[in-house]
């Protein structure tokens, strides 16, 4: 495929040099002539070619396929049936009340599910990356106690009454999700869920301030979301961490737990909610999530399917190629195909 | 250039200084220049000027007013320039404000304004104020380096000249004085080698009569003395003793080198002054003890400034086209927003009621007392708004960068021919000069070459060859053995003068030089020799040789055809030893004699002769006359002796049908009341001040007749190495030659043999007409013949079918500027060769421009004389031959070079790299960016319509800064699709660019498309792999980041050819730097986005995704790469594969297809 061409010394390398000559100094870079390696891709480099993408994506996509598979996933929407049915204004008006939201389901286990099982919650049409939303935060603030004031870019949820800044301020912290789950098993054992380590360690230990303490948080005449613990510092609020993590999509999931047991096939599982995030006011879906994990990730089989696809696409065109090479062969260089020998008065 | 003399020059003796232009006007009447104006002081432009102001007295108001000596008079109002010069532009306070004037003069850098002003806007602001402003600051930074940089080497070398030294008269005594300090009207004192500090008019010189002599070198780049005369009112006078006092009215400053229109009042008396009388400013005096003369520019105000300007600039076919597409990529620019916009606009409205609530748009803002909307301006603003941000966004979408790059690459492209080896001219030691630097890729286009002949296809060093005296032609055999001998010399005080150049002698005419007697035809040849050594304007300067007994008598002029005579003579005997204004010295056979030099009228093309009147020691006086056959012979008494006409004549045409240039001498002996009548009207002629040369030319042709002819001489102007072969290369690349020429025709048909343009199996049409109705018939007959040729031999072999126009330049008055134009356009587009032989400098012009207008073919145009810059500028792209004839060509030409053969790797070798490298950069950048902005687009799509990045505003500043921007120049200056061996070998290679293969509209939508497919990739599969998972945008915006950015490098990595370690460093290197700038941005604690990639870097899929975007997005365009490789290869595809696979080459059909190393 490759070979480094050595180009023949220029005679003049050396010239006997008068005395102010302009004659340039020769050097292979200035004539053009750095050794190259000048790749040619021949037939067989080209079915070659196709045929280790196709020997590479095969098994990776099945791979992937079969990690997908093997992963259990329990979605469960729980918006609509935990409000009262109705119009959307009920819906925003009983989310907005003082009634009481509890609201409990219970999920069969469908398959035996290895601990850790993770815990999500996923929220639909919520603009979590809308323009107006990520910017309104101060990441200053919530690192370094110092940078309190430092509220200028979360408008509007940047201070109180105009004067005492909020912390954590801006629209991402004020819409906190404030949801809970509790989980039981059917027997009324209580299943733990496990709320320590759900954030990226590095935000805990430096983009949150262990000494910064929320303040004046959710003080203002609209709430938008959760409360949070004045006392406890922001670095370990790994809630609030997870959800200040803006989702890169419109549907999107956060991690609220793990439940460190595993799960068996057949198991019923009680949930108990409270139901307080209103997503109603948008026609947002909540739903709760548990799905074990592979090396993948969670349940999706588009990559697996994507390297299939990729991979036999592969090898289609690797014999296309070589159906092409044989039926109408060319060989390399050959000078009866160079346009003044295909048409004599093509001058 | 190819008459008599070279040029036509204003240095002439006794102030004929407007005699040129005559000719000047008389082909500007024939032709019109066109729409292009004359750049520099190019002579042929301004001859019409000097024409003008010869007629004219010069207004006062248009006039400068100099007292001689009296600077304080002189510079009363202050309005002439101090002869300080400041070729810097900025000080170091005018520097910044200037300096970014200067620069926000491009386009490219108003839209980077524009959008980082729009940014700025809170309601606008897309990205932070730092990364806004960074890639404006740092093109404007790279830039104001650059700038400050030259301005500092400029302002280093005005210092050393502001500060040298001369000697200036002040309180009737030379002081020494810094130049800068020099002013207008003082009297400065040059001595010999000294360099002249301002324009100033002579006053005096060391020289009895008032010579000087200068070299031009710096000026023009002549390294010939030319002469220049102090008035005979001033040149006795000293100025220390005896004051001058005088008032010199002349034009103002203008850059018109050769030309210099005034006049003198001194002692009551008015004295004109042409440019014979003026040195300017660069000029070095030599063989001249000293120089006296009185300041009349100085400063920014000489001509040598006036002329100091850049290069022209020229846009490429190129970047024309470029542009057009660039048309379209805002268009596509302007839907991308209008799609945003309106989509934005309807999800606001769809979600009007919930807005006031909704967490992430929160209209409301409850913060301060009374509620407000926050941030929100009404529906119609906010579709504007996000239009203008989506602008923002998008900005890259029109790749403004490209500009910067572009220029980078051609800079280094320019490197590369300026060093290139094989472009150097050791014979000159001249390198190769690029001097426009926005045209490198016409080069790789070009369809029609014009060539100049003499100096351009010839060498322009005149050999005598052979003459013919008395009708006896003496064309034998040459002979070596003298000129081994050392040729003919003299002995002086011990020391042995001979010739610089010495002349190969035909043995019998030297023997009859030789022995001299009372014979008939021994005084004709007297008298012809004396001619040769007589009739001109050389000057013999003796310098030293290398044996200390040896000196060499060079002989300095202007005319190569002169010198060449005046060796001749020299080698027969006949040297020329010395010439002041008023005698001059030749030795004759060993014996010295004076002639008294009574008068001269110079060449003028008009007359195309020149004469001089000889007052020989025995007081009788002769008048020699030299010229072109079709001049001479109108005045030579053929009653004399008509056998000998006739048999010159036949000479003539055996010499001009090989190819030499030919000039017939006369003679006749003037009696004392001729000699008497012709003095008084030459001085009457002489000092009128109104239309002098017209006068001057009357009195001349009043005297040229009845002569007695002489005989002829026959020079030599041979070919320069490698023409054949470079012609026969430029017709293999499908390039038409046209040769324009002022030769004979038959001349130029023998040079057209000599040089393989014609062949001997061509048909040769050729137009001589001299009337517009007969020029019509001959078209029209020469039209059918050419069909009729082409279609019965269109099946045979190239060359038989291919036809020759050989046209003149008489035909052409008629043609050019007419309805007959079309006609010849017709027909010269049919035949493979033009040869237009007598034209004159406009008329090349015009049959360039009957081209270009036409076609959308290039042009090139090359040539070396004054009388080639009108053809030069017309062309597309213009070359100037820096050889003998000066630098006027060169100075207008976009590429100068030292032999026409360089031509062939000029075009075949950098024309095709350039071109191919330009023209594949401009797609790659295309498709660079659209399709970072594409990418963008997508995500806008799954924001709400609300222009939010995924890829965080760092990354996308960098990303045509950092990320992407080096490999595509370093591939753009470094790769080479083929090899020199195989493109010099191939000529037809060189068809890729002139059918624009590389380049076209075709590309660029296939381009397009590939990237919409690209984009399409590289934005779903993460999208649909990480779909409802807890994926944070950070994240997923720097998988987007280095997928856009490892997919452009490897698209790039697809399509080098020579993978040298520069492309290996540039392309990996910035796949490299992209992951440390990525990793840099995500390690800053206070950005949204800390740590994510390294978080993203552990997890499988992220690297899965990635791998898989890459092969997927290159899947098609690889896919239609191996496809068209494989059943439709290019010529370019398989000169690689041969060039690979060498041994195959050699089964193939002889002859045409070697390579040959």
């Amino acid at each position: 495929m490759s070979n480094v061409t050595t180009p023949p010394m220029n005679p003049n390398s050396s010239p006997p040099r008068k005395i102010n000559s302009h004659r340039p100094t020769y050097s292979r870079f200035t004539q053009q002539e750095l050794p190259a390696c000048k790749p040619i891709l021949t037939p067989t480099y080209v079915i070659s070619a196709f045929m280790i993408v196709t020997v590479v994506f095969v098994p990776i996509g099945l791979a992937s396929l079969f990690a997908s598979r093997h992963v259990v996933e329990i979605v469960n929407r729980y918006d609509d049936y935990c409000a009262p049915y109705g119009s959307r204004s009920d819906k925003v008006r009983f989310i907005q009340s003082d009634a009481d939201k509890t609201c409990n389901t219970t999920i069969t286990v469908p398959k035996h599910m290895k601990q850790p099982i993770y815990v999500y919650y996923q929220l639909d049409n919520f603009y979590q990356n809308h323009r107006r939303y990520v910017k309104s935060r101060s990441d200053q603030q919530l690192r370094n106690k110092n940078y309190e004031n430092d509220t200028s870019t979360c408008k509007p949820e940047d201070s109180v009454n105009g004067t005492v800044p909020i912390v954590p301020c801006g629209l991402v912290a004020w819409s906190m999700f404030n949801d809970t789950f509790s989980f039981s098993t059917n027997n009324n054992v209580k299943l733990p869920i496990t709320k320590k380590g759900i954030s990226w360690k590095s935000d805990r230990d430096h983009k949150y301030g262990k000494d910064v303490f929320p303040k004046n948080f959710q003080n203002g005449s609209l709430i938008g979301g959760a409360h949070l613990n004045e006392s406890i510092p922001l670095s370990a609020q790994e809630d609030l961490i997870v959800w200040m993590r803006t989702a890169a999509l419109p549907t999107f999931r956060k991690l609220y737990g793990k439940i460190e047991v595993d799960l068996k096939a057949g198991d019923t599982i009680n949930v108990i909610m409270q139901n307080n995030y209103n997503t109603y006011s948008f026609n947002g879906k909540k739903k709760l999530v548990l799905s074990t994990a592979s090396w993948l990730g969670g349940k999706n089989n588009f990559i697996g399917v994507a390297y299939l696809v990729i991979g036999g696409l592969c090898f289609v065109l690797a014999m296309t190629f070589t159906a092409i090479y044989l039926v109408k062969p060319r060989r390399l260089g050959d000078p009866t195909y160079l346009t003044w020998n295909r048409s004599p008065a093509g001058h | 250039m190819s008459n008599l003399h070279p040029q036509q020059r204003p240095d002439t003796f006794q102030n004929s200084s407007s005699q040129r232009s005559i000719s000047s006007n008389s082909w500007r009447a024939s032709v019109d220049f066109g729409s292009k104006g004359v750049r520099h002081g190019s002579r042929s432009g301004n001859d019409s000027e000097g024409f003008s102001m010869s007629r004219r007295e010069i207004n006062d108001d248009d006039a400068r007013l100099v007292y001689v000596n009296d600077p304080l008079k002189t510079n009363e109002m202050f309005e002439f320039a101090g002869n300080s010069i400041r070729t810097g532009k900025y000080s170091v306070i005018t520097f910044l404000p200037r300096n970014l004037f200067e620069q926000f003069h491009r386009v490219a850098y108003m839209y980077f304004l524009i959008i980082a002003v729009l940014n700025q806007l809170p309601q606008l602001a897309v990205f932070g104020r730092g990364a806004s402003i960074l890639p404006l600051a740092s093109v404007l930074f790279v830039t104001a380096v650059k700038d400050a940089y030259e301005d500092w080497r400029r302002h280093k070398s005005d210092k050393i000249e502001n500060n040298r030294m001369a000697s200036v008269l002040v309180n009737d005594r030379f002081e020494l004085k810094k130049w800068k300090d020099i002013q207008v009207g003082e009297v400065v004192k040059i001595s010999a080698d000294e360099t002249i500090p301002c324009d100033i008019v002579l006053l005096s010189t060391s020289d009895p009569t008032g010579v000087a002599y200068v070299q031009t070198i710096n000026l023009d780049g002549e390294s010939n003395l030319k002469t220049r005369y102090a008035k005979q009112e001033t040149l006795s006078r000293i100025p220390e003793k005896d004051i001058i006092s005088g008032l010199i009215k002349c034009e103002k400053p203008n850059r018109n080198i050769y030309g210099f229109q005034a006049n003198m009042e001194i002692d009551g008396k008015r004295v004109s002054l042409g440019p014979s009388n003026i040195i300017l400013r660069g000029c070095v005096i030599k063989n001249t003890d000293w120089a006296v003369g009185v300041a009349v520019y100085a400063g920014r105000e000489t001509k040598a400034m006036l002329n100091n300007s850049g290069a022209p600039s020229k846009r490429s076919r190129l970047e024309t086209h470029m542009n057009q597409e660039i048309m379209l990529l805002s268009f596509f620019l302007v839907t991308l927003c209008v799609v945003v916009s309106a989509c934005a606009g309807v999800w606001l409205r769809r979600h009007q009621d919930e807005l006031d609530l909704m967490p992430f748009y929160r209209r409301k803002d409850y913060s301060e007392g009374k509620v407000e909307n926050y941030n929100y301006y009404g529906l119609g603003m906010e579709i504007f708004f996000s239009f203008l941000m989506s602008v923002i966004v998008f900005q890259i979408m029109i790749p403004i960068s490209l500009y910067i790059s572009m220029e980078l690459v051609r800079v280094g492209q320019a490197y590369f021919m300026i060093r290139d080896d094989r472009m150097f001219d050791a014979s000159s030691n001249t390198r190769f000069q690029c001097r426009a630097l926005n045209i490198n890729e016409d080069l790789g286009q070009i369809k029609y070459v014009f060539s100049d002949k003499t100096g351009t296809l010839t060498e322009n060093k005149m050999e005598f060859q052979f003459a013919s005296i008395a009708g006896v032609d003496y064309s034998g055999e040459k002979t070596e053995v003298y000129v081994e001998q050392g040729g003919y010399n003299i002995q002086v005080d011990g020391q042995v003068w001979r010739p610089k150049v010495k002349v190969q002698v035909d043995p019998k005419l030297l023997q009859l030089s030789k022995t001299l007697n009372d014979t008939k035809s021994s005084k004709e040849i007297y008298d012809f020799f004396l001619a040769l050594a007589a009739c001109n304007t050389i000057v013999p300067i003796v310098v030293n040789s290398s044996n200390p007994n040896e000196k060499l008598i060079d002989y300095q002029g202007e005319s190569p055809d002169e010198q060449a005579l005046v060796y001749a003579a020299a080698a027969y005997g006949f040297m020329l030893i010395e010439r002041t204004s008023g005698h001059i010295v030749i030795d004759i056979q060993g014996e010295r004699q004076r002639f008294n030099v009574l008068g001269m009228h110079e060449f003028d093309s008009d007359r195309k002769r020149m004469s001089v009147i000889l007052g020989y020691p025995d007081s009788t006086v002769k008048v020699f006359v030299k010229g072109a056959d079709t001049s001479m012979f109108k005045i030579i008494d053929e009653s004399l002796n008509l056998d000998v006409v006739r048999a010159t004549e036949a000479h003539l045409h055996s010499y001009s049908s090989v190819g030499l240039r030919t000039l017939v001498v006369g003679m006749r002996a003037l009696s004392v009341s001729e000699f008497d009548t012709w003095q008084t009207s030459y001085e009457i002629a002489s000092t009128a001040l109104m239309g002098r040369a017209g006068l001057l030319r009357k009195v001349a042709i009043n005297l040229e007749n009845n002569l007695t002819l002489l005989g002829a001489s026959a020079i030599e102007d041979r070919l320069q190495k490698g023409v054949p072969e470079a012609i026969e290369s430029l017709r293999k690349a499908n390039m038409k030659v046209w040769v324009l020429t002022g030769d004979k025709q038959e001349t130029a048909i023998s040079i057209g043999y000599s040089s393989r343009l014609l062949t001997s199996k061509m048909s040769q049409i050729v137009i001589n007409n001299n009337s517009k109705m007969s020029c019509k018939k001959s078209l029209e007959d020469a039209l059918i013949t050419c069909k009729k040729l082409i279609d019965v031999t269109s099946a045979t072999d190239d060359d038989a079918s291919s036809v020759a126009l050989i046209i003149d330049g008489t035909s052409l008055v008629y043609i050019l500027d007419t309805e007959l134009e079309e006609q010849l356009f017709e027909l010269a587009s049919k035949c493979a060769v033009v040869l237009c032989c007598r034209v004159a400098p406009l008329q090349k012009a015009g049959i360039v421009a009957l081209i270009k207008n036409r076609t959308d073919d290039m042009t090139l145009a090359i040539g070396d004389g004054a009388n080639d810059v009108s053809m030069i500028q017309m062309a597309d792209v213009g070359v100037g031959i820096s050889g003998q004839e000066g630098r006027q060509a060169v100075m207008a030409s976009d590429f100068a070079m030292g032999q026409f053969r360089f031509l062939v790797p000029l075009l075949l070798v950098h024309g095709h790299w350039n071109y191919q490298r330009m023209a594949y950069m401009i797609l790659y950048n295309f498709y660079r960016n659209a399709l970072f902005v594409l990418v963008l687009f997508w995500y806008v799509l799954y924001t709400g319509f609300t222009l939010t990045t995924a890829i965080t505003e760092w990354s996308s500043v960098l990303y045509s800064i950092i990320y992407t921007a080096v490999p595509t120049i370093v591939i753009g200056i470094l790769d080479k699709d083929l090899s020199r061996k195989s493109l010099m070998a191939y000529p037809q290679l060189y068809g890729s660019g002139q059918r624009k293969e590389s380049y076209n509209l075709k590309l660029f939508w296939v381009t397009m498309v590939d990237t919409l497919w690209q984009s399409v990739v590289a934005f779903f599969i993460p999208v649909l792999a990480y779909w409802k998972s807890d994926i944070d945008s950070s994240s997923l915006g720097d998988l987007w980041t280095l997928a856009v950015v490892f997919m452009v490098n490897i698209h790039l990595a697809m399509d080098v050819i020579r993978w040298t370690w520069l492309s290996h460093a540039s392309i990996w290197g910035s796949i490299i730097a992209t992951c440390i700038c990525v990793i840099i941005i995500d390690a800053i604690p206070v950005l949204p986005g800390y740590w994510a990639i390294f978080i993203l870097g552990s997890s499988g899929l992220f690297w899965i995704c990635l791998f898989g975007i890459l092969v997927a997005s290159m899947i098609p365009r690889f896919v239609v790469k191996m496809f068209m490789q494989h059943c439709k290869p290019c010529d370019i595809q398989i000169a690689r594969e041969a060039e690979k696979f060498r041994n195959s080459m050699e089964v193939t059909r002889s002859g045409e297809i070697e390579m040959h190393r």
